[in-house]
């Protein structure tokens, strides 16, 4: 307990003082925050409950236009705003924008938990690839959706509110940076705490083997809309967020971006290990940096490099990082490793 | 609980990483001016991308061998710092936040496309650095208030405008029948409201107005409802895949119009790819190597085309003139400012009035270039099935009739 403490000390005061030591990777750490957030949320599904879900990313762009809509629309008439060709420019006084913020934010949250429970109470009776590829349609057909609509940009995209002039160039990034390593921190205690309680069981027991669970007399439907909610929350909170700090919403390329976005979360998930609290943290703080490496040193050919990387994640990592740690060191997860049978097991391999 | 020990060494190795990874460029090292691009190499723009970069670095290469920028006296050379963009808008922000804050650029060059310098220009506009772009027409660009930007082209409104004028000329100063179908992206929504704007003016009916979908593969579902309800003419702009896609498929199915207003010919290689199939398309272009603009450096749009094909390998479409155009517009700049301070290169920016060999280039306030208007070719082939773009307006540069309507398929 005492070095959890300390271990997670270490790590908000690194988190805190982070945007000073780096002040040049600002943007980065911000993106960072957003994709541990994004990862680890979906790990709620495809690590936990065993649904693997391609449908988070409609939560996170979902989240992107109503926080923008909001921040605008609060102020200013949105259809103006928004207008191909808009000839009227709208600037936000540092309170509108900031107030406008944090309402938006609110509503970047909740709006998508809501749609999570109404969509996830009519398809998570799927399973298995049949899930998967009903919620990959979802994100497709949002995004297409949302670039017929007029009133958030369409096919202009939606420029979201400039950051007001606050005296100093860093605040932008400082603001985008804590209010991103809040949110991860939020999303981590909550995470945490739910992962310590039944819920957590329940969800394993689901992906375990969900009829057994029900005959167990567990309500499977009732947890797994809860537990989608409970992502919903958080990857909408994400992409308002990463909204603002992008400055610009283009309908399949930043706010439903699931050929990206949608895809990483699931990837970061999967290299950092599946079904536990450290593994998409850690997959996603690599995932960023091999990316960030790769589109420095490797112009070009920064999908192939990613490619490979994809390629030996799964054959040698298909368990990700903790889960061949865990394997390799099972001592140090607290595990109790009967040496005498480790023998026979290897002896008869 | 040693789990702990791994995770703390993992957070103490990404902080060792982290801070030994901070490159340091600045915007003026020794003779050299740094330039940065995020230029979209990969991706649905990767096309013209390469287009771009490609003139950039034309352009850099000979403003250097003829001498360079002189500035206070000394001698300097440019140099590109370029990222991949992806075609991406969320990238491009990012790559543009790292050019500035990171590799310390000071000064810009755009990206490829609309929608990707509508996510820069505010990364820009928030560190003051000024940026010269060749690719980024939507109207919206201009009309932010955005003091740092710049554009040497015409708004994309201004793009197949002209088209529908003219149709409405040839039809007897009779209104006419539009059939339209736009990708729904920032350039291409912007050429639609030049065209509704032109329809308004002339009493025009747009019979179809499709929007259709990014990286666009199939507009079938369209040339069915063209065939149906003969439009007299039929506007489609989806960037070079939009105007490949059309072609392909109104050969296929022998879509008969009297008129076939597109954009991004040149871009998309039409008469080399297509051939005769993509015979009478009428295109919207910025530029024509048949102009005759001139300047110091690429002489004229002939001698550009021919430099060009040589480093190449093939003609240059008018992405990559504009884009070479950007950098003489900045030397321009830097030598009348006289300094590398931001603000005065932004307001000797704002002052420019110069011919380059792609055109005039004079800045409204907004920052679109106001001197040069946009051109219409067309592509005409010869009985061997050569084919040729060949500008047919406006009438002070055509060298060439239009023809139309264009001849139905049967007959060809």
């Amino acid at each position: 307990m005492n070095k959890n403490f300390i271990l997670y000390a270490a790590i908000l005061i690194f988190g805190l003082a982070a945007p000073f030591i780096f002040p040049a990777f600002k943007v980065q750490l911000s993106i960072l925050c957003v994709l541990i957030v994004l990862a680890t949320t979906w790990n709620i599904q495809g690590g936990e409950m065993g649904y693997n879900s391609f449908g988070n990313i409609l939560f996170y762009g979902l989240g992107m236009y109503l926080c923008a809509s909001v921040q605008v629309g609060m102020f200013f008439p949105l259809a103006e705003w928004t207008e191909s060709g808009g000839e009227k420019t709208f600037v936000h006084t540092p309170p509108q924008f900031f107030q406008g913020m944090a309402v938006g934010l609110v509503v970047a949250a909740v709006v998508p938990t809501i749609v999570a429970g109404l969509i996830g109470y009519s398809i998570l009776g799927l399973r298995g690839h049949y899930f998967a590829i009903c919620t990959l349609g979802l994100g497709v057909a949002a995004g297409e959706i949302s670039g017929g609509i007029e009133i958030i940009g369409a096919g202009q995209g939606f420029t979201t509110p400039p950051f007001p002039n606050v005296g100093s160039l860093e605040a932008r990034g400082e603001f985008f940076y804590f209010l991103s390593f809040f949110t991860l921190v939020l999303t981590f205690i909550a995470v945490r705490s739910i992962y310590s309680t039944r819920f957590k069981l329940i969800l394993n027991a689901i992906r375990d083997n969900e009829d057994k669970a029900e005959a167990m007399g567990i309500e499977t439907m009732k947890y797994k809309i809860i537990g989608w909610m409970i992502s919903a929350f958080f990857c909408g909170l994400a992409g308002g967020i990463m909204g603002g700090l992008v400055g610009y919403i283009d309908s399949t390329d930043v706010a439903f971006d699931g050929r990206e976005m949608g895809v990483f979360m699931v990837l970061m998930a999967i290299l950092g290990g599946k079904g536990t609290l450290w593994g998409p943290i850690i997959g996603a703080t690599i995932f960023h940096i091999f990316k960030e490496g790769f589109w420095t040193f490797f112009l070009g050919w920064q999908y192939v490099a990613l490619g490979v990387l994809i390629v030996v994640i799964v054959i040698y990592f298909p368990e990700g990082i903790m889960g061949w740690l865990r394997e390799k060191y099972p001592e140090r997860f607290g595990e109790v490793v009967d040496e005498k049978d480790r023998k026979a097991q290897v002896e008869l391999k | 609980m040693r789990l702990n020990k791994i995770i703390l060494s993992f957070v103490s190795a990404l902080v060792i990483l982290l801070s030994t990874s901070v490159a340091s460029f600045a915007k003026v090292v020794g003779d050299k001016i740094i330039l940065g691009a995020a230029i979209s190499l990969t991706g649905k723009y990767s096309s013209n991308g390469v287009h771009t970069q490609n003139g950039y670095n034309m352009a850099v290469d000979r403003i250097n061998s003829m001498g360079g920028v002189k500035v206070g006296g000394k001698t300097y050379k440019f140099d590109i710092i370029y990222y991949d963009d992806e075609s991406n808008p969320k990238r491009a922000a990012q790559l543009a936040e790292r050019l500035i804050s990171q590799d310390g650029v000071e000064f810009m060059l755009g990206p490829y496309s609309s929608g990707l310098t509508k996510a820069i220009a505010p990364v820009t506009e928030k560190y003051g650095v000024p940026m010269v772009e060749a690719n980024g027409a939507s109207r919206s660009l201009f009309t932010k208030g955005y003091k740092y930007l710049f554009a040497v082209l015409a708004p994309a409104n201004l793009y197949l405008d002209v088209a529908i004028e003219t149709a409405v000329e040839l039809n007897g100063g009779k209104p006419v029948r539009i059939a339209q179908a736009f990708e729904q992206d920032a350039f291409s929504q912007d050429v639609r409201l030049g065209i509704l704007d032109a329809a308004e003016r002339t009493g025009s009916k747009i019979i179809i107005d499709d929007k259709l979908p990014k990286e666009l593969n199939d507009m079938a579902a369209t040339l069915v409802k063209v065939k149906q309800m003969k439009p007299d003419v039929l506007v489609v702009s989806g960037h070079t895949k939009g105007a490949l896609t059309a072609i392909r498929q109104i050969a296929e199915m022998k879509v008969d119009v009297p008129m076939l207003a597109m954009t991004h010919c040149d871009a998309a290689k039409l008469s080399k790819q297509h051939g005769k199939n993509s015979q009478y398309a009428l295109c919207a272009s910025q530029w024509h190597k048949s102009l005759t603009y001139k300047d110091d450096f690429f002489k004229d749009g002939m001698t550009y085309a021919a430099d060009f094909e040589k480093e190449f390998g093939y003609d240059p479409p008018y992405q990559s003139a504009e884009s070479s155009a950007a950098l003489l517009v900045f030397k321009d700049a830097f030598e009348r400012a006289n300094s590398f301070d931001q603000k005065k290169v932004r307001d000797a920016l704002a002052a420019t009035n110069m011919q380059t060999f792609y055109g005039n280039i004079k800045f409204a306030p907004g920052g679109q270039n106001v001197d040069k208007p946009m051109v219409l070719f067309q592509v005409m082939c010869d009985a061997s099935g050569s084919c040729e773009n060949k500008v047919v307006a406006p009438l002070k540069w055509a060298s060439a009739k239009l023809i139309h309507p264009i001849p139905k398929w049967s007959e060809r």
